[in-house]
């Protein structure tokens, strides 16, 4: 089918996000402006104004109550999605690279980047306490001693956190003690992406080392690994079928010295347990930056280093489609 | 020390002048000094019996001789002996008024010897006599042989194995070699179904790149210290040759010499650069210099590997097996020889030589080893000549480079304009061989041979509009244009050993375009691209092409991807820091041409079984996938199910945390709800009337 485009950023898309029911996609850009969508028809439902940098990260609450974006001027913001206003702002001192909310909604969590001397930490608040939020004082402060964290996500419940670093390392943080509960070396280069499956037992990594890799959440143990020629930046599980979509490309500072083709820019299926590509979608011309699985498992999106987001709605064929066995 | 040697450390003065009036020895004196410890450096420098015999040498086997003759000998000798240093001495012994057909000289130092013993030793004066040149000394050293002198063990045969095992494969696959991981791995393949067996990894086998020998039988790797040779059954070592910082080798088509080539600086006195070695024996044949600019191969092999040739300065040497010796130890003087090569098939060598004031350019074909010009073309306004023979040596084309004006520019090199291009079809197989001419307007790109029947491609044109033309060499020897296909993406042709099929390449700038054409009525098969890729390489049985991208020339995608010879993919390899593939070559085959015949002829009887052996072990393979595959789901669906109890089991602890949640499960009836999109404004005016 034809894909929708979404041309309503005026940079590169940094990450997309559903809601849990699937109707609202949420989508942030180095432009500075989230904007939210309806992925049914991709008409722009509305914007998140108010950060002066770059955003790199957004996420929307369970309930889609609430969305959380972190960007590089320095702050992150919890906006009200119904009405577009900022509920909270936090000031940081670094670029804000991850951020996310808790399996409740309760706690949200955000990660910044190690630059200008300042050491990279995680840092967690509880919504229910507004004074933290006013008074900038977290619930919990991670310090990340080693490589910097690249990407991070909540785990299991409101319990754990699951970091992804720039040397490749998949960290589990236990937010009951502040500390690192196991790391696995499974990525030679960053883990710029981690997506969980839809019932939250296992998460997929992506990385600049060319794969991408199938985690059990409560192990860190290396369930699948798929491999391509280019940098991964975004995969994603199907929510229904036995599939993952792994989006990336030649790194956006090589691209103008090489033709769309040679960047391999294309979404590529793969079966989840055979670690078989079965299909590409072409269309955009930089590097996919984010991808995302619609909940209904009919659709999935991607956001580019073109500015543009792609939903893309699977044909009867794909669901006809069986790998013999 | 004697009682006088310690009285002189204590002499007093009255001694001293005591001493001063006799000198002679006291009567009862002894004289116990012995000479040598009075004089003995200087008794060391004594003229002896032997002295100078060091500086002598023997030659044998000169033409025996009578006094009447005798001066012109001497006269020869002298000139070729003296080129190593001042003869000081003579002699040639004599019985009955003849000389005794050796002769004896002696050089001003043994150096001049020792230097002329190397460089004469076999040299061949005529075809009668080839000298055996020696030292004097030596001839002290053999006849002392001590008694209990024992002959060395004669050297163990060692039985390679069978060094064609390759061919012996039940289903005839072929070999390739496969350098990955920025060089650091070789592997060999089988080319099988499907995918390929590996038959053979090791690391670090090779130090830069490997090589087949023309006939498949050896892998030659390259190493610092040399190269050595593998084969047989387990790709063993078979031969090592010693040569230090080895940069090019070249077998012989015969597979019996091997010639290899190191840029190290070279010893002035023992040639190093170019070494020519016997591959089964290992031995060094001999060792040559190498001038500057020169093209590798700098030594050219011809079709039987009798002679070798090399070409420098005004100057064509044809050098002949096994002795290594300069074929009627002369040298043929082509002034301005610009390139030369052997046909095919005959023991023709080609040359040209360019235009000089108003003497033509000339083409020669010449005979070896008689030196007969079997055909000499002349030729005007030449800007340059390349030759190109087809693979059974039945023609020769000669691209001829033309130009219409030419002048020297200000740094005084020759610049060429309105240039035009021709190609000079030499029948070879014909009487007096006649020459036909194809002219072309337009620059040529490439050009080559079909390797086996009368065809031949040119690629030609500017680069925006690149045309591939197919011509024909008639049985009448007409030659004549068959077929044009216009607007291409192709610099490179690579014909099917067997004849027939071509590949048309748009490599490296041009992207990796691949057109598999069949020429018996040129038609595309099949236009397919490898991105970027470098190489293209037929399989030596015409059935398979690859086609790949190396890491030394390109840094992504590298890998090297199995094509049919119809353009149809068959396997990809993407290989991280894949650099080299190259398949082993085979033996020509034993079938006769009436064999073969016959077989073409029934080809459809022996097509049956091989349909039903290729069915087979497809089926197979699939059989093997989908077990693999069986086993990979059940493993999966084990573990998902042991997740899935653990999600029920947490369902309380969700409920907990989101409060208000229906859980999915339980809600299979959601309400279905109608939303309504604002898709188009029309706006019809209805006419009032």
């Amino acid at each position: 089918m034809k894909p929708l485009m979404l041309h309503g950023h005026e940079r590169s898309v940094t990450q997309i996000k559903y809601n849990r029911e699937g109707d609202l996609l949420f989508s942030c850009s180095k432009d500075t402006e989230p904007n939210v969508w309806w992925s049914l028809n991709g008409e722009r439902l509305g914007t998140f104004k108010g950060h002066t940098g770059a955003c790199w990260c957004i996420d929307v609450k369970w309930d889609t109550s609430s969305v959380i974006t972190g960007s590089a001027d320095n702050t992150v913001r919890v906006w009200d999605c119904k009405t577009g206003a900022c509920l909270h702002k936090v000031d940081v001192n670094t670029a804000v690279r991850s951020c996310g909310f808790s399996y409740s909604g309760n706690l949200i969590m955000y990660s910044t980047d190690k630059t200008m001397g300042k050491e990279c930490t995680i840092n967690l608040y509880d919504l229910r306490d507004a004074a933290q939020m006013k008074n900038n004082e977290p619930l919990l402060t991670m310090l990340v001693s080693g490589s910097k964290v690249t990407s991070a996500i909540w785990a299991s419940m409101d319990e754990t956190i699951v970091s992804g670093h720039e040397n490749g390392d998949v960290c589990k943080w236990d937010i009951k003690t502040g500390s690192i509960v196991k790391t696995v070396r499974e990525h030679s280069k960053n883990v710029v992406d981690l997506q969980m499956n839809e019932d939250q037992s296992m998460f997929i990594t992506a990385s600049k080392d060319n794969h991408a890799k199938l985690f059990d959440l409560a192990t860190l143990d290396l369930l699948k690994s798929y491999k391509t020629e280019r940098p991964v930046n975004s995969a994603s599980i199907s929510p229904i079928k036995p599939h993952v979509v792994l989006g990336g490309g030649q790194e956006a500072m090589d691209v103008t010295t090489t033709s769309t083709r040679h960047g391999k820019f294309d979404a590529r299926l793969y079966h989840m347990v055979f670690e078989e590509e079965f299909a590409r979608v072409k269309g955009h011309f930089g590097p996919i930056n984010s991808l995302a699985f619609n909940p209904d498992g009919k659709s999935y999106s991607s956001g580019g280093e073109d500015g543009y987001i792609r939903v893309n709605t699977f044909d009867p064929h794909y669901f006809e489609f069986e790998f013999e066995f | 020390m004697d009682d006088s040697d310690e009285n002189g450390d204590v002499i007093d003065e009255d001694y001293v002048e005591e001493c001063e009036e006799d000198y002679s020895d006291p009567e009862d004196f002894v004289d116990d000094i012995t000479d040598e410890e009075l004089l003995g450096d200087l008794l060391r420098k004594r003229p002896k019996e032997t002295d100078g015999v060091e500086s002598c040498i023997v030659v044998d086997n000169i033409p025996q001789v009578g006094q009447d003759r005798l001066e012109k000998l001497q006269m020869v000798l002298r000139k070729i002996f003296s080129k190593f240093g001042k003869i000081v001495n003579e002699f040639y012994p004599k019985e009955n008024g003849k000389t005794m057909g050796y002769v004896f000289f002696e050089y001003g130092n043994p150096n001049s010897a020792r230097e002329a013993v190397k460089m004469t030793k076999g040299y061949k004066l005529d075809k009668l006599h080839t000298f055996e040149v020696n030292l004097l000394t030596d001839f002290d050293k053999y006849s002392n042989i001590p008694e209990d002198w024992e002959p060395p063990e004669p050297q163990l045969y060692k039985d390679p194995g069978n060094l064609r095992h390759w061919l012996m494969d039940n289903d005839c696959h072929d070999q390739y070699s496969v350098i990955h991981d920025g060089g650091d791995r070789t592997c060999i393949f089988l080319n099988t179904p499907l995918e390929p067996r590996m038959l053979e990894e090791r690391a670090k086998w090779t130090e830069t790149y490997v090589r087949w020998s023309p006939l498949g039988t050896y892998l030659a790797t390259f190493h610092q210290r040399g190269i050595a040779l593998w084969g047989g059954e387990n790709f063993r070592q078979i031969m090592k040759f010693s040569h230090s910082g080895v940069h090019l080798i070249d077998f012989s088509p015969c597979e019996k010499y091997l010639v290899t080539f190191s840029p190290l600086p070279d010893n002035k006195d023992d040639p190093q650069a170019i070494i020519i070695w016997d591959l089964r024996t290992g031995i060094k044949k001999r060792g040559f210099h190498c001038e500057k600019d020169s093209v590798w191969p700098i030594f050219k092999w011809s079709h039987d590997g009798k002679y070798l040739a090399r070409m420098s300065p005004d100057t064509l040497s044809v050098y002949e097996t096994p002795s290594f010796a300069l074929l009627d130890k002369k040298s043929l003087k082509v002034t301005n020889l610009k390139d030369f090569s052997w046909s095919p098939s005959d023991n023709i060598i080609v040359y040209w030589v360019p235009e000089d004031n108003n003497v033509p350019a000339r083409v020669v074909l010449l005979e070896m080893p008689s030196r007969k010009e079997l055909r000499v073309k002349n030729l005007f306004s030449v800007a340059d000549i390349k030759m190109f023979w087809q693979k059974t040596g039945d023609y020769l084309s000669v691209k001829v480079d033309r130009y219409a004006k030419s002048r020297k520019d200000d740094k005084g090199e020759v610049k060429f304009a309105g240039m035009y291009y021709n190609f000079e079809i030499f029948h070879i197989r014909e009487k007096q061989i006649p020459v036909d001419v194809v002219e072309l307007k337009e620059p040529i790109i490439a050009f080559a041979w079909e390797p086996v029947g009368s065809k031949f491609a040119v690629i030609h044109g500017e680069s925006t509009r690149i045309t591939v033309s197919f011509y024909t060499v008639k049985s009448d020897n007409q030659v004549s244009l068959f077929k044009s296909l216009e607007k291409r993406q192709a610099n490179h042709l690579f014909w099917s050993p067997q004849g027939q099929f071509c590949v048309l390449a748009g490599l490296r700038g041009l992207g990796g375009v691949l057109e598999f054409v069949d020429t018996n009525d040129v038609t595309v098969m099949n236009g397919v691209q490898h991105d970027l890729a470098t190489d293209v390489e037929w399989d030596p049985t015409g059935r398979y092409v690859i086609s790949a991208v190396s890491w030394w020339t390109c840094r992504e995608d590298t890998g090297y991807w199995l094509w049919s010879f119809q353009g149809k993919l068959m396997q990809r390899h993407a290989i991280d820091r894949f650099c080299q593939v190259l398949w082993r070559p085979r033996p020509p085959t034993l079938l006769t041409k009436d064999h073969m015949k016959e077989i073409k002829k029934n080809l459809k009887k022996y097509a049956a079984g091989f349909d039903l052996k290729d069915k087979m072990t497809q089926s197979k393979a699939s059989k093997e996938l989908i077990e693999k595959r069986q086993e990979l789901m059940k493993e999966f669906n084990d573990y998902r199910k042991k997740c899935h109890d653990i999600y029920e089991s947490l369902a309380d602890q969700r409920e907990e945390l989101r409060k208000g949640q229906v859980d999915e499960q339980e809600s299979e009836d959601l309400e279905e709800e109608t939303i309504e999109f604002f898709i188009k404004e029309e706006e019809i005016i209805i006419d009032s009337e």
